[in-house]
This record gives C-alpha cells, sequence and structure tokens, in this order.
C-alpha cells in the first residue's frame, strides 16, 4: 500500500523517464546503426508489407566493397520526411503510384523502370520479404543517389533482383 | 520525579540508518552505471538484424533501471538523509521537557524539504498538548509507556520513563 502510495506521488518523474529513456535510445541506436550516404545503400519500399529488417540483412550478405549496410525503409518514412525521397538510392513503387514521383528517380531500364512484380504471373523479385499488391511494381534507381557514377545502386537493384 | 530519559533515536539507530543511506547510494550508482553502460554495450553490438530488438530491450533497461533509481532515491536516500539531519536537529538544539503521556493521533504532517511527522497528543498531566514525532518512531514513543518527552522545536527528541 505504501509502496503504491509513493509510486503514484512520483508517477509524474516514472512517465517522464519513460518518455526521456525512449527518445535517449531511439536516437543512439539510429545514430549508432546509420553510416553516411557514401556508404550505404538506402531501398525504399512502397508496398503492402515488408520484411525491413530480414530484407536488409539478406542484401548485406554480398555487401559489395565500400559500402556498409544496406537500410530499406518503408514509404512511412518518406511520408515523415520528404527530404529523403531525394537521397534514397532505390525504390520499389507500385504502377498507380509512379505518376506522383515522376521526376524523382532514374530508370534502371527504359522509361518505366524494372519490372520487379507482376501481378498476372505472380512472379516478383524477394517475395519472401516483401508483400505486394494487386498491380504491377517497379524498381527505381533514386535520381539523387550517390551510388549513380559508381554504381553501387545498380549492383544492389541486381542482387534485389536475383532474390526469391 | 524525574525517570529514566531515553533518546529517541539511540547511536546504533544513527548508524544504522547512515549505513542504510549509504548502501542504497552506493547500490543505485552502481544500478545506474551498470544500466548505462549495458545499454552502450548493445547500442555498440547492434547490427541490422540486431538493431530493434537490442533498441527495445535497451530502453526496457533503462526505464526499469531509472525507475529503481528514482524510487530509491526519493524515498530511500533522500528520505533518510532528511531523517539525519532531522536526528541532527534533535541532538544538537535546545530541549523542553513536556508532562504526559503520548498518544498517537491520526495525523501525518509531510513537511517540506523534511521528514515526514506523526502528531501526538500528551495526556493524563494538566491540558492536552500536541507534539511532533518522526513516523519511523511514532509507534516505538506510542509503545514505550513515557510520562514525559523533551522536545526540540516542537518535535521529539527523548522520552522519559518512571520505573
Amino acid at each position: 500500500m505504501k509502496f503504491l502510495k509513493n509510486v503514484f506521488s512520483q508517477l509524474h518523474s516514472f512517465l517522464l523517464w519513460a518518455l526521456v529513456s525512449f527518445l535517449v535510445w531511439s536516437w543512439v541506436f539510429a545514430f549508432a546503426t546509420d553510416a553516411p550516404a557514401a556508404q550505404k545503400v538506402t531501398v525504399y519500399c512502397n508496398v503492402p508489407a515488408l520484411e525491413d529488417t530480414a530484407l536488409a540483412a539478406k542484401l548485406e550478405e554480398n555487401l559489395p566493397q565500400g559500402l556498409k549496410m544496406i537500410q530499406v525503409r518503408s514509404f512511412d518514412y518518406v511520408m515523415f520526411d520528404t527530404g529523403t525521397i531525394d537521397k534514397g538510392d532505390l525504390f520499389i513503387l507500385p504502377q498507380s503510384a509512379i505518376d506522383e514521383y515522376d521526376g524523382q528517380f532514374t530508370p534502371i531500364v527504359g522509361q518505366e523502370g524494372t519490372l520487379i512484380y507482376d501481378p498476372e504471373t505472380g512472379q516478383g523479385a524477394a517475395k519472401s520479404y516483401i508483400l505486394y499488391g494487386d498491380e504491377p511494381y517497379y524498381l527505381f534507381l533514386g535520381a539523387g543517389s550517390v551510388h549513380l557514377d559508381d554504381g553501387l545502386a545498380e549492383e544492389i537493384a541486381q542482387l534485389l533482383l536475383a532474390l526469391s | 520525579m524525574t525517570g529514566q530519559i531515553i533518546e529517541l533515536y539511540s547511536d546504533a539507530d544513527v548508524a544504522r540508518l547512515e549505513g542504510r543511506v549509504k548502501r542504497w547510494t552506493i547500490g543505485l550508482w552502481a544500478l545506474a552505471v551498470g544500466a548505462l553502460a549495458a545499454c552502450i554495450a548493445m547500442a555498440a553490438m547492434a547490427g541490422t538484424e540486431t538493431a530493434k530488438r537490442l533498441e527495445l530491450l535497451s530502453i526496457a533497461v533503462s526505464t526499469g533501471a531509472g525507475w529503481i533509481v528514482i524510487y530509491g532515491g526519493v524515498f530511500v536516500v533522500a528520505a533518510g538523509r532528511r531523517e539525519l539531519r532531522h536526528i541532527q536537529m534533535l541532538r544538537t538544539e535546545e530541549r523542553v521537557r513536556q508532562e504526559g503521556s503520548p498518544a498517537l493521533t491520526g495525523q501525518r504532517v509531510r513537511i517540506q524539504k523534511s521528514i515526514t511527522a506523526r502528531r501526538v497528543e500528551l495526556r493524563d498531566r494538566g491540558p492536552v498538548r500536541q507534539v511532533m514525532v518522526c513516523e519511523s518512531k511514532a509507534k516505538a514513543l506510542e509503545k514505550a509507556g513515557a510520562s514525559a518527552v523533551y522536545t526540540t522545536h516542537g518535535y521529539v527528541a527523548a522520552y522519559e520513563v518512571t520505573p
């Protein structure tokens, strides 16, 4: 009883500490598990569901020289920070969203990007990690990617396309 | 007639309280430093696959340890230090003898930046008067069967037992 009374009398401190703890360690981990743009390739996926961590870990198994990490992000990240879309290296987009981001991408092959999922045949890349919707999905290189010249963005794109 | 005067806080009580405050202070510092070191180690070890799990674990460790430190810091260490300051005041400042058998009232008084005290009524000898006693010693005082108390600034510092 006394314990509970004490806890309630300091409830504001406990709640404040929980918030501080969450913010501090979220920031520390975001910082600790990040790398400069030149040492990472970021893949943004506009898909219904995504196993981002598992996909990133799989792609990192064959990490090309010069890269420290692969980041796989849901498109929710772009919604929170529209600046990130300029810095993304690879984008997986459904047919219906391409016009919305027209001008942001450099297609790998042709003007429409590389088909990564075909709903008619059900064939698609990295299907163990990505749940696609009912329309075609395309893979694009980001127009603002720092890995266009060194070929690393395209190399990761090929790794991604080769995944089952 | 004067009976035996018994200090409310014996030297052993003071030593026990000082030891408790010291042990808790060391323990809480160790917990805080240990939790911080563990969280830093987890952040340093985090890889792509383990980052989310370790981040959640770090938040849980840091939050849990922080709660223990807050609780212990406020209710054991700070409260103990306040009680030691109170004892110091009882032992060094002028005392007044007041006759009457102490009986606890239900009233608790939380004094800002000091102890939590209980109101005590002195009965049996003339008009009823009120004094205060530190909560941790309230029951001991009531059970002692004192016939008079010695107060410092209205707080019981010692009591008198008539054989």
